[in-house]
């Protein structure tokens, strides 16, 4: 019973916008799986469907890739990895792409250093605030006034908001022509294939072969 | 002032008319099979000393408590799940007892999860637990169990997933593995986080084949034809004989009848601390977590001061109703009432009407005729 209806079941993709989806619908492409209908840049269409394959395709906001994939209404999503560090969903993490690499790192003005040095109280801005907490309460196990604030961080230490910033470094640059340099790197970050715990389990045989698959192509 | 009185906080809410009935029923109907297996109902207190569900007992983390104090400054839980609770209890009530107790309960429980997440701090569990039985039917009953409980309610399409703990808790052991190291591939692993689990032992001294063995453990998941696999990629004693219990186990589900509902999940490893053997989770489309939790828990009832083998599983309610409204399972049985419309002159006649038909036992409304 269960059979016939997997066969029926499309498996529904999660796409962080952006370069990430290109990246990972030309690694599918390469291991055979392509959505014609998501190659036409003029369309509107929300849902991008491959019937043959039984098999469909959305494109999200990054931070909501998790939450699609955790309630199932995706089956597999992909996400860079400071997203799913941030939302902390409960979701199997089960490939590194190895493309979007980057790194979460703690920057400033040179004259910050000093303040990571102590156990003494700094203000924190960021996008993220559940993996700057982490860090600095577990890791570095400093105190520290965590700022949310939502694009634009290096302005923070500029107009004195805070005293340093975490968040994503890719060059280098941006921080560069603002004063600002790397002082602590918390993690590398690249991106991910995450998995819908209820999937996983209700059609192993499927997904499985797809990781194995993307596995196989990336090595 | 009044409009706000109206609000409850986040994660919890009000359960009123058609969906409350909807919820009777398929409670009703898990408890009737639960029942028809010789479960007897028990009901412990909503909250109870801190220490029942302490770190030391492993259940929910501390922070995740709704904690307070009493009169004396003794700290008080709001229960996070019922097994410590009943475990506590068996072992006061049940201290000489040598043959297998059989427990039902059905009752709320409270987690402090964080807010817009989209879940529940308050949900209703319903669950069994057998206790001061070790065998392999035992734990083929509880599965079975679960399976018909879940059925019976009106889930037709899901899957049980069952794992055993001492697989790869005897290639740790093998590969001489500290806590920390284990714990933290633990997580990994019960994450399918292959390349994770691969980076973490990439940092330690482990030897290259049980290196491999360890990560072979997060692709372990599917039909029982992984359990021959399983069993032949090791040779230490302790994960040979849980493939071995779970072989068994299975071939009694086979007898019952419900091994399509069956399927083996060797990188599934609870993080709750008391499981000590087999574990189960029952999964279904449309919610994103495991409707149903249970497994082995013979270390439990020490903590209270009575050496004795315990199994048990619990379903979320909650969680369970949610994804059938989402496959769109029907609920039978809501019963509608009828409705009497009287006025001065005739109301002596329509209450004699609804009392004949409550005493057939039809459920009829009187309303004044407008």
């Amino acid at each position: 019973m269960t059979e016939q209806m997997n066969e029926n079941r499309y498996l529904t993709f999660a796409l962080g916008k952006g370069r990430l989806a290109n990246k990972t619908m030309e690694l599918l492409e390469e291991i055979g799986i392509t959505c014609e209908e998501m190659k036409d840049k003029d369309s509107r269409k929300l849902i991008f469907v491959n019937e043959e394959l039984k098999l469909k395709f959305f494109l999200a906001k990054g931070p909501d890739v998790p939450t699609y994939v955790e309630y199932g209404a995706a089956d597999i999503g992909v996400v860079g990895k400071d997203t799913i560090l941030e939302e902390g969903r409960r979701v199997y993490e089960v490939l590194d792409l190895g493309y979007g690499r980057c790194r979460m790192c703690v920057c400033g003005p040179e004259s910050a250093a000093e303040l990571l040095r102590h156990h003494e109280m700094i203000r924190v801005a960021t996008k993220y605030p559940n993996i700057a907490k982490d860090y600095f309460y577990n890791k570095k196990h400093q105190t520290v006034d965590i700022i949310k604030l939502n694009g634009s961080v290096e302005l923070g230490p500029i107009v004195r908001l805070a005293d340093v910033i975490v968040d994503i470094v890719e060059t280098g640059s941006t921080l560069k022509e603002n004063g600002l340099k790397v002082l602590e790197e918390i993690c590398p970050l690249s991106a991910r294939m995450i998995v819908n715990q209820v999937s996983m389990q209700m059609e192993p045989e499927r997904i499985k072969k797809l990781i194995t698959d993307i596995r196989r192509q990336l090595s | 002032m009044g409009k706000r009185l109206v609000h409850t906080p986040e994660g919890v809410r009000d359960i009123y008319g058609d969906e409350k009935a909807a919820r009777n029923i398929v409670e009703h109907l898990l408890q009737d099979k639960i029942k028809s297996y010789g479960y007897q109902d028990i009901q412990t207190p909503t909250f109870e000393f801190f220490d029942v569900f302490s770190k030391e007992v492993g259940t929910t983390p501390s922070r995740e408590l709704y904690k307070f104090f009493d009169k004396e400054g003794n700290t008080l839980v709001l229960r996070p799940d019922f097994t410590p609770s009943i475990a506590r209890c068996a072992a006061k009530y049940f201290m000489d007892e040598n043959v297998p107790i059989r427990f039902c309960y059905r009752g709320n429980t409270f987690t402090n999860t964080s807010n817009l997440q989209g879940k529940l701090k308050e949900v209703t569990q319903m669950g069994a637990e057998l206790i001061g039985d070790d065998s392999v039917q035992a734990d083929a009953e509880m599965i079975a169990m679960t399976i018909e409980a879940l059925y019976h309610a009106g889930l037709s399409d899901f899957q049980i997933s069952i794992g055993n703990l001492e697989y790869f808790k005897g290639i740790c052991a093998e590969a001489g593995l500290d806590e920390e190291t284990e714990l933290e591939l633990r997580e990994l692993i019960s994450g399918k986080n292959y390349f994770g689990a691969e980076e973490l032992l990439e940092g330690v001294h482990v030897d290259r084949k049980d290196k491999e063995l360890l990560l072979q453990v997060s692709d372990l998941f599917g039909t029982a034809a992984i359990l021959h696999d399983a069993k032949h990629a090791v040779d230490n004693k302790r994960s040979r004989n849980a493939i071995d219990r779970l072989e068994k186990v299975y071939q009694v589900l086979c007898e019952y009848g419900v091994e399509k509902y069956v399927s083996f999940d060797l990188g599934m490893l609870s993080k709750y601390n008391y499981y000590t053997g087999i574990i189960f989770k029952g999964f279904t489309y449309g919610i994103g977590d495991a409707i149903v939790k249970g497994g082995r828990y013979d270390g439990l009832l020490h903590r209270f001061g009575k050496d004795a083998p315990a199994i048990g599983f619990m379903i979320v309610v909650d969680d369970l109703l949610a994804a059938m409204n989402r496959q769109g399972a029907v609920i039978s049985g809501v019963e509608k009432c009828a409705k009497l419309y009287y006025t001065q002159e005739n109301f002596r006649e329509m209450l004699r009407e609804a009392r004949q038909m409550r005493a057939a036992g039809k459920c009829v409304e009187l309303l004044p005729k407008k």
